[in-house]
């Protein structure tokens, strides 16, 4: 369940503290705290990312802020991203504005009826494999410089590192997963992400899927 | 019946025209009978690798339009009992030969030799298509960079498709000072992005270039790393098993871990 005020995200180039617009700063901080309290996980020496949507916080409860973060949890803050209000989305992802939902999107709507293709090998640069009826398996890697798109789902049992594009029919509820995540870009529906060049695996399983900002979220893959 | 063995990389520059030079020499230093086939139409440079320039009289072209029997086109080495080239045309371009003409040319050397090895221009076009149409194995060359991986990946893919097995990978310009200072891509990265086996990988070696200026393939330089990296390629082809030195010096006991996961 997200928090309402304060969301503390796992992107592609780390941790993300998001943050709802027209807030004072005490009812931030104490999200602040519910939310690092909910992580199950010490958060102690890592850096996050602001994300502010406008209309923003006061320049000096900013920096209020960061060194609260840094004294009371040790949290480096790395930046500090105002994104506006209308197209809710952080850097790395370009959220289009035509379909807002509010909530995260449930990926564990049943897919009982439909179709799935396996590909038993890895797709090379300059390859394409596209299955609009239904989900892909790829028994291999996505290399850099190839591309696949299913109107469900996209599982890659190797390392994906070209593109990848899930429910190109519209369907927000599709997820992409693999073993290895190094995309080059993703795209869920309408929504799509890039992400950062130097990027590497981590090497354990990962999932996109839209969340609950309306933008795509790449997150460590626990089982459905 | 001998193997053909195409030569290629999708990347110009990555070392195709040294390894067919050096691999064809070296396979000969073991006694068998080679040819090895310029099949860059319009930009030979395997007769200058080889030595060989000044004594070319017909090329492929002639063969293909008839002007001379084949075995009257190849170039005997008369270094190395048992090694011969088949020049291409630089007046012609690729366009030039079709696919099925160099697979005529390749069917019947296979019959008279035991390895046929295909030099292939860079590209994934006609040049491509002319070198491996013949081809019953493949040999991709790559450097440890993204660029020249990424075309051999494409490259792969096509071999694939074409049914061309085994692909074998040579790993040249590989520097073990650049990886372990961290700006050159290690062994491992590169297999588990290509994914295919590997059948050798060469140093960076200055040898190299000062071979190509005189003509003498490096493989006569039995000292330098880089001729030895081609010697046993050599013997890899011939089916001899022999382990891959790790390059990136971990010590013994990955070199026997290597050694085992080859042979499997
Ligand atoms: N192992 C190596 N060490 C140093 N230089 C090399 C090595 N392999 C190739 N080269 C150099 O790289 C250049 C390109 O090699 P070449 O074999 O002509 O590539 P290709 O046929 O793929 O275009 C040449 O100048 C060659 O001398
Ligand atoms: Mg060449």
């Amino acid at each position: 369940m997200a928090n309402p005020i304060v969301t503390l995200r796992a992107y592609r180039d780390g941790l993300h503290l998001i943050i709802k617009p027209r807030l004072s700063i005490a009812e931030v901080e104490e999200a602040i705290q519910q939310e690092i309290a909910r992580m199950n996980r010490p958060l102690v020496g890592t850096s996050v990312q602001i994300v502010l949507k406008s209309p923003v916080l006061e320049e000096e409860e900013i920096s209020l802020l960061r060194s609260k973060l840094q004294e009371d949890y040790d949290l480096t803050v790395r930046g500090i991203d105002v994104v506006d209000d209308e197209s809710v989305s952080p850097p790395i992802a370009a959220a289009p504005t035509t379909h807002a939902i509010s909530q995260t999107t449930d990926v564990r709507a049943p897919r009982n009826s439909e179709l799935s293709r396996i590909i038993p090998h890895t797709i090379r640069s300059g390859q394409t494999e596209e299955f609009p009826q239904g989900s892909l398996i790829i028994y291999g890697d996505v290399n850099s410089g190839s591309e696949v798109k299913a109107g469900g789902d996209i599982v890659v049992l190797g390392t994906l590192r070209g593109n990848a594009y899930a429910g190109m029919n519209g369907r927000l509820s599709a997820v992409i997963i693999a073993m290895d995540f190094a995309p080059l870009q993703l795209q869920i529906g309408n929504y799509t992400s890039r992400s950062p060049a130097s990027q590497e695996s981590r090497g354990y399983p990962e999932i996109a899927r839209i969340g609950a900002e309306d933008v795509i979220i790449v997150e460590k893959f626990v089982k459905f | 019946m001998g193997k053909v063995i195409v030569v290629t990389s999708g990347k110009g520059g990555v070392g195709k025209t040294t390894s067919t030079a050096n691999l064809g020499t070296a396979l000969a230093l073991l006694g068998k009978s080679v040819v090895v086939v310029d099949a860059d139409v319009g930009l030979r440079n395997l007769d200058i690798v080889m030595g060989l320039e000044s004594r070319i009289v017909y090329t492929s072209m002639d063969v293909i339009e008839k002007q001379c029997e084949l075995a009257k086109a190849l170039v005997r080495d008369r270094r190395v009992d048992g090694l011969m080239l088949l020049a291409a045309s630089q007046k012609n371009n690729k366009d030039d030969i079709q696919p099925e003409q160099m697979k005529a040319i390749c069917d019947k050397l296979r019959t008279t030799h035991d390895f046929v090895l295909v030099d292939s221009p860079a590209g994934i076009e006609r040049g491509f298509s002319n070198a491996s149409a013949g081809a019953d194995e493949a040999i991709v060359v790559t450097t440890p960079d993204v660029s020249a991986i990424r075309d051999a990946d494409r490259i792969i893919g096509l071999l694939q498709n074409a049914q061309i097995e085994p692909i074998n990978l040579v790993l040249n310009r590989f520097s073990a000072q650049l990886v372990g200072n961290g700006s050159m891509m290690d062994q491992a990265d590169v297999l588990d992005i290509l994914n295919i086996d590997l059948i050798g990988v060469v140093p960076e070696d200055s040898g190299v270039i000062t071979s190509t200026n005189r003509g003498i393939p490096l493989v006569y330089e039995d000292a330098s790393p880089g001729a030895q990296a081609y010697m046993r390629i050599a013997r890899r082809l011939t089916g001899q098993r022999i382990p891959i030195p790790d390059l990136e010096d971990k010590g013994l006991f990955s070199n026997i871990v290597k050694w085992f996961t080859r042979n499997r």
